[in-house]
């Protein structure tokens, strides 16, 4: 029994992880109709920046958390006005094929400028080793940590778009572009400013994922899969769809890999075939017959 | 119509002297002969690739400063095979048709050994692998124009088996990467145990996380939850990094395990870890570059060092190998074509670091042992782990017999 209770909870540590990320994404698509390939790599500049702050400036993780999201949140407003700009009014699909683009360039800069090694970032002192929760079956404190911060982002996410007036905005850009324009809305900075929140969300979640996966110049490409696994099994352009899909791979990852290993590699797929069959929109998704 | 303009016309045949000129310079010491290498160059296994690279950039600066080969110099074209078998056939195409390497080396995985290997005759040049350990590749695929410098996975799992028979430890899972390589570990790790004793319980529970999982937490906990005693872990590159942290954080290692990490002492993971990497479990690794006295392996050792900063990689130092071995084959042979070299290598005997190897006539496999040896302190200049009780086996002992690979050359 203490078993399932650790798998739980490392299920919803893998899983808050995800929504930090995906939600990010399903941001910028739900606002400014771009599929954005580069979140991963965006991700990955995240830790990155971590691991040089840390590792190389001697800084603390704290410092990181602040300054790595932000850095990268300062390139995104670049990408945003010396990119991105020029196809907000095209087909999604073209979107996919810059951002694509995008994240090869961002991919292959990291190889140049930090190398192809792995690297790896402790977590704070405070933050190091584990407890034990469930009896004798030890959890590591860091996630532990890595829980806090999702849920504080859920609330805080949830507060934003529903209780203020930058989140209002937000929403309006996203179901009407035109109609926000007239009632004198700056459309314009809220993409700008859109795109680079979603930056910084997916920087963010690379800060936090620094300490407990390796930093290495695959780490993007990777999670752009699981975030594009959760956008369809939650649905897309959907804060509550990113945190529905992100808790459901999480519970496949944490209860599939320690109850069911064998097919572990199976089930993310055969959960968004399912999704995709009686929920073509995801969970939470705006559907054709809703 | 064109016109003809005078000048354009002096300027052209004024270029095409050049030109010529430029061509005969070049015919005077023959153009250099073309080594095709393809590794991962991209994504969380690059450094690998780099590695690779490195011991390559090695041997062809030596070679050429001294020489070159039948008079010609070495050059190095190399591809990125992104950890994709479709990625590195397409590449071994382009090299070879469109590049016109003479030789090809690489490969850093299984699954790519895999689907590239049976392509290889139709190209007609010779592939040394230098890295990917599936036993098929001279075995069940084996073909007259692909060799193997570096370990296998029966070689390894065949000594892997030896130190597990001596151990304690009688119940035995496994955690490895889900595809061949992991698969094929645990099937040629339990075979060769049942065989030194026949006692040894292997377990059903076993865990295949996809490789590249990046949270290894559940498996690490069904293990611990288990009635293991012994624990084969065949993950590589990030996956290991990842894995080893977090089963630190959740204090696998304090358990009463033997603990055996298939390829835990490459160096790109070793630097990667540091001091995090746990002191006393086996580690194993297709070369170690502490573990062999010789001329050779002190030369090049000191040289990779004094180059990169860091003490080189087993995948650094089969691609280093490989090279010395094309140089040795294309001097008996005379020429660089492609069928005669693929003869010659085959029985091939030449030096390496890690001493004298041969490519079996029967399959093509090098006659090499794996090194396992147990994390020690911390090196004071290197940054990673030693090695201490070092092991390395009779290649004769622990490879498997012809009939055994299945291969027929």
């Amino acid at each position: 029994m203490s078993g399932f209770g650790a798998a739980l909870l490392n299920s919803l540590d893998i899983g808050l992880l995800l929504f930090v990320i995906a939600v990010g994404l399903n941001i910028v698509f739900g606002v400014l109709n771009v599929i954005n390939f580069a979140h991963g790599a965006l991700y990955m500049l995240g830790a990155y920046l971590a691991f040089t702050l840390m590792n190389l400036l001697g800084l603390s993780f704290i410092v990181a958390l602040i300054v790595a999201p932000l850095a990268v949140a300062v390139i995104a407003v670049l990408i945003d006005r010396l990119v991105l700009r020029f196809i907000y009014e095209r087909d999604v699909a073209d979107s996919l094929l810059l951002t694509f683009a995008l994240l090869l360039i961002i991919n292959e800069s990291v190889r140049m400028v930090w190398g192809a090694g792995i690297h790896t970032v402790q977590p704070p002192e405070l933050l190091r080793g584990s407890i034990g929760i469930f009896g004798d079956t030890l959890y590591p404190v860091y996630s532990l940590f890595v829980i806090v911060v999702g849920l504080v982002l859920v609330a805080a996410l949830w507060f934003i778009f529903n209780r203020t007036r930058a989140g209002k905005i937000m929403r309006a850009a996203a179901l009407d572009r035109d109609m926000a324009e007239a009632l004198c809305i700056n459309t314009k900075l809220v993409v700008t400013g859109v795109f680079a929140f979603g930056a910084w969300l997916a920087a963010l979640g690379g800060v936090v994922a620094a300490p407990m996966r390796a930093v290495d110049p695959g780490m993007g490409d990777k999670i752009i899969i699981e975030s594009f696994i959760v956008v369809v099994i939650g649905g897309l352009g959907s804060f509550p769809g990113a945190l529905a899909g992100a808790m459901v791979l999480g519970l496949i990852h944490g209860l599939g890999g320690r109850y069911l290993p064998e097919i572990n590699l199976l089930l993310p797929f055969v959960g968004m075939a399912l999704v995709l069959l009686f929920k073509p929109n995801g969970l939470m998704g705006k559907g054709a017959n809703a | 119509m064109t016109t003809l303009n005078p000048k354009k016309l002096i300027t052209s045949i004024a270029a095409a002297t050049l030109l010529s000129a430029g061509a005969l310079q070049v015919s005077a010491d023959e153009h250099p002969i073309k080594l095709g290498a393809i590794y991962i160059l991209s994504g969380s296994a690059a450094t690998y690739g780099q590695f690779a690279q490195r011991g390559i950039d090695l041997a062809i600066d030596e070679i050429n400063s001294s020489g070159g080969v039948l008079g010609r110099d070495l050059q190095l074209v190399i591809e990125d095979s992104q950890g994709k078998a479709a990625v590195a056939t397409q590449a071994a195409r382009k090299l070879v048709y469109q590049d016109q390497v003479d030789v090809l080396v690489g490969l850093d995985s299984s699954g790519v050994a895999q689907g590239l290997v049976p392509t290889i005759p139709e190209l007609q040049k010779p592939l040394i692998i230098t890295h990917a350990a599936t036993p098929d590749v001279t075995g069940k695929l084996c073909n007259a124009f692909t060799f193997r410098i570096s370990t296998n996975v029966a070689q390894n799992m065949n000594a892997a088996a030896q130190i597990a028979a001596e151990s304690d430890a009688n119940r035995w899972t496994t955690i490895g990467p889900d595809y061949a390589f992991g698969h094929q570990s645990w099937e040629f790790f339990g075979t060769a145990l049942k065989e030194i004793s026949p006692d040894v319980e292997l377990m059903d529970d076993t865990a295949f996380p996809r490789f590249g999982a990046e949270d290894f937490t559940p498996f690490i906990n069904g293990v611990m939850d288990s009635d293991a005693e012994g624990v084969l872990i065949s993950l590589w590159g990030g996956d290991l990094v990842n894995f080893v942290r977090q089963a630190t954080n959740l204090g696998f290692f304090e358990k009463d395990l033997e603990l055996m990490f298939t390829v835990g002492a490459a160096t790109e993971v070793l630097s990667a870890l540091g001091d995090r990497m746990p002191e006393g479990v086996w580690l194993s690794t297709r070369y170690w570059y502490d573990g062999y006295v010789n001329e050779i392996n002190t030369k090049f050792v000191k040289a990779y060092i004094d180059a990169y900063g860091n003490p080189p990689s087993y995948n650094a130092e089969g691609a280093y190998a490989a090279v010395y071995a094309y140089k040795q084959a294309i001097e008996t042979t005379g020429n660089t074509d492609g069928p005669a070299l693929a003869k010659t290598l085959k029985g091939m005997t030449f030096n390496a670091p890690n001493g004298s190897v041969t490519f079996r006539t029967g399959d093509h496999q090098a006659m090499v042992s794996p090194n396992w040896g147990r994390s020690g302190p911390m090196h004071p200049e290197h940054g990673i782990r030693t090695l201490e009780d070092l092991r390395i086996f009779d290649a004769e002992k622990v490879s498997r017999t012809i009939a055994e690979t299945g291969c027929s050359l």
